[in-house]
């Protein structure tokens, strides 16, 4: 039987030119869909294509009206853009990557309306208020930073010192750890002594002293003699050896002595842990500068630096470092979308690659923002290590008759390696600030015009950066809406005080200063609104709050003083134990030593024996 | 007039055209057609294979079109089997060259579904095609001869509308 069927060659030529022809007919569609596809996952919202058109004979793609969806905000796109122009490689595209030599952008502008939300649809049985990934993430960041905002109204309250719990004390634990230790120490110097067993060797030593006493050559003859000399001095070596054993015994009884010292003084440290935190229990307004400048801002400053944060997050997911195998979903498909594995491998071309990428950017209208900018990105790459070398973006203004008059950013995306290294850096001056409401105050201050700067540096996870917002024009306006006037005559005369205080100020410095790690991040906030507030405050309020304080203070100390002297009690108990003991088993040592030593410089005297 | 004559060569397929042997490779082959992803690289090789070689063409449209619904269901299955291979360390150097090779990386075998729809086809794809053989063979001589028989088939043969399908059938 033949198994070849060599007529059906031509038919299977035809079916192939076919299948090429109807994938060079569909490949705009097919390509406009790819790149929809793909942005939608890495942005985690919409992006639309109007139009993909593939120019297979010289390897370009021009994509016109793409619209990227800012995830945070759904009926806004991030950038739209009317033509973008891709020289991409051919050769690495028959290995299935993108690899494209230059890209150029037309027409791009930000942050415009969107007529349908760009959203994701929901997860399906996901509950309808769920947020979407970019709001969970920065909600994340939020919860970790955010200072509750300054709040004046515990003052009219009476202090409840019953809501101190002795439980919760750092102090009690700090005490109760002491305790521990004494018994401890207790237990192993017993046991200690008890395993030296210096009695058999030190009563052996009185007895031989005892039958020497008074002997000589008449009453020991010259072999009693010559035995009597090698007893005491191999009783005297037995001596020396307890005497070492006892030194180190008494070397490591010290040691823990020592700790149980360190272990008494944590206790005053911690009793000072324990008035802030009882402090904190009852919320009463702090004068120290530092930490009013979180609590006017930290809500604010942390929702936009937790926008900045999605972005590092985006990063790291879609760039890891490394040639570790690495897992994605696959495309949408009717069948099951199972996982791409790619296995990064150096020296070849990466998944996807944009060499250079210069972009001409003209954001119309009258706005701040508008103006001409470049852009130039270097090295966009999804696998930074087969490629091997950073990613470097920057942006700058070329021209402008309104808006910022200098606006630069720059960075870069280092992921070669771990730990990864990514950075930026912004400068906008001449830009309208934003208006900041002060969190517990009832005001805002529309910072007008000024200087923004933001410097980020992350090296594996942990985190650096400073923000800093500094305007000379700033006004201010009272929200008795958002926030109603105080209860009390007394309370209003603060709140009173406090606008008057930051009123005043037309010149205003906001630097927020993240630290930490990207998991278990820190935020500080420095401004001289907070010098303002503080100082208001301490005139104001500095007697109650005084006040309130000392009565923390003396419940604190009503809560550890029994055990804390306890603890101290037992403390000195065991040390003067140690010390007793240990003079007393040493004066026993010596005075036996010495006794021997005595006896057998006699005896060496005797003729014949020395 | 095609959705005709493409149940007449099944039917045909099934009934005398071509050897049990014939028909049963040809419906292994198929099988790959709709267990794995259709749009994949290594399809356009099992057409070729199709009809390039004497297998019951047919029989391959008859395999595809059981197994579509089964791949469907098997996804899951394929998704580990795949994931197992392409996690496995002894073969990252290999799974390593085929993603970074011409035209081989255009396959996906580096999809789990992909490559664990293929790798259950591989494997399944001796005994199919014996058990295809068999069961064609089976049918021919006990249930075609039996249908053949009844009352009801020939009275169909005899029919207006049967005379139509043989129209088309030549």
């Amino acid at each position: 039987m033949r198994w070849i069927r060599w007529k059906a060659l031509l038919p299977l030529a035809v079916v192939l030119i076919i299948l090429v022809g109807a994938t060079v007919l569909w490949i705009d569609p097919t390509v406009r869909r790819g790149v929809e596809a793909d942005g939608t996952a890495a942005v985690g919202a919409k992006v639309d294509v109007a139009a993909a058109h593939v120019r297979l004979a010289d390897g370009s793609v021009t994509l016109r009206g793409l619209a990227v969806t800012n995830p945070g905000k759904p009926m806004t796109n991030l950038f739209e853009a009317d033509e973008i122009v891709l020289d991409v490689a051919l050769l690495p595209a028959l290995e299935g990557k993108v690899v494209m030599d230059t890209v150029a952008a037309r027409g791009v502008r930000f942050g415009t309306a969107r007529k349908s939300s760009g959203a994701l649809p929901r997860v399906p049985g996901a509950p309808a208020d769920e947020p979407s990934a970019v709001r969970k993430l920065v909600e994340d960041w939020v919860a970790q930073v955010r200072v509750p905002p300054l709040s004046l109204s515990t003052l009219t309250q009476t202090v409840n010192v019953d809501a101190i719990s002795a439980e919760s004390l750092a102090t009690l634990r700090a005490a109760r750890a002491a305790r521990d230790f004494v018994d401890t120490a207790r237990t192993r110097f017993t046991t200690g002594l008890q395993a030296l067993d210096p009695r058999p060797t030190v009563d052996s030593a009185e007895a031989l002293a005892a039958r020497l006493r008074g002997a000589s050559l008449r009453t020991l003859g010259i072999g009693g003699a010559r035995q009597a000399v090698s007893d005491v001095r191999r009783t005297i070596r037995a001596l020396d050896a307890l005497n070492a054993k006892l030194m180190l015994f008494e070397r490591n009884t010290r040691g823990d002595l020592d700790a149980l010292g360190d272990r008494l003084e944590a206790i005053p440290a911690a009793r000072t842990a324990d008035y802030a935190y009882a402090k904190s229990l009852l919320r009463l307004p702090t004068f120290e500068i530092p930490a009013i400048g979180p609590q006017l801002f930290s809500g604010l400053i942390a929702e936009k630096v937790g926008e900045i944060m999605y972005w590092v997050n985006m990063a790291e997911k879609y760039v890891p470092p490394g040639l570790e195998r690495q897992l994605r979903k696959g495309r949408s498909r009717a069948r099951a979308s199972g996982t791409d594995v790619l296995f990064p491998r150096a020296r070849v071309y990466p998944d996807f690659l944009v060499r250079l990428a210069e972009l001409s950017l003209a954001i119309g209208g009258e706005g701040a923002a508008a103006g001409e900018y470049e852009a130039r990105f270097v090295g966009v790459t999804t696998q930074p290590a087969v490629y091997g070398a950073p990613t470097r973006f920057q942006l700058s203004r070329a021209a402008g008759k309104v808006g910022p008059r200098d606006a630069r950013v720059s960075g870069s995306i280092d992921h070669r390696r771990a730990p990864v290294r990514d950075s930026l850096t912004a400068r906008f001056s001449g830009i309208p600030l934003p208006t900041m409401p002060l969190a517990g105050l009832g005001a805002a201050v529309a910072l007008g015009d000024g200087t923004s700067e933001l410097h980020l540096a992350r090296e594996g996870d942990g985190l650096s950066g400073r923000w800093l917002w500094r305007s000379a024009n700033v006004s201010w306006t009272r929200d008795t809406a958002g926030q109603p006037r105080a209860a009390t005559p007394t309370l209003r005369l603060v709140e009173d005080a406090l606008w008057r205080a930051v009123s005043r100020i037309d010149s205003v410095e906001i630097e927020a200063i993240f630290s930490g790690s990207v998991t278990r991040p820190q935020l500080a906030v420095r401004t001289n609104i907070a010098e303002a507030v503080a100082d208001a405050l301490r005139v104001q309020l500095g007697e109650e709050v005084q006040r309130a304080e000392q009565q923390v203070r003396a419940r604190v100390d009503e809560l550890v003083a029994a055990k804390v002297a306890e603890v101290r009690a037992e403390a000195e108990k065991i040390k003067t134990l140690v010390e007793e003991r240990l003079a007393e088993e040493r004066a026993k040592l010596d005075a036996q030593k010495a006794a021997l030593e005595a006896r057998l410089r006699e005896l060496v005297k005797l003729p014949g024996i020395g | 007039m095609l959705i005709l004559k493409f149940l007449q060569s099944l039917v045909g397929a099934l009934n005398s055209n071509g050897t049990p042997a014939q028909v049963g490779v040809g419906m292994a082959l198929g099988l790959c057609l709709g267990l794995t992803p259709l749009m994949s690289l290594h399809n356009v090789v099992i057409l070729a294979v199709a009809m390039l070689t004497t297998v019951s063409f047919p029989g391959v449209m008859l395999g595809w079109v059981a197994a579509v619904p089964v791949g469907f269901a098997l996804d899951p299955l394929f998704d580990r089997i795949g994931m197992a291979l392409l996690t496995d360390d002894a073969l990252t150097p290999f799974f390593t060259w085929l993603v970074n090779t011409p035209v081989v990386s255009l396959s996906r075998l580096n999809n789990t579904i992909v490559l664990g729809s293929l790798v259950a086809w591989l494997v399944a794809f001796l005994p199919a095609a014996f058990l295809f053989r068999h069961l064609v063979a089976r049918y021919r001589v006990h249930v075609f001869a039996r249908l053949e028989q009844l009352r009801l088939v020939r009275a169909i043969k005899t029919s207006k509308l049967y005379g139509v399908y043989e129209m088309f059938r030549t």
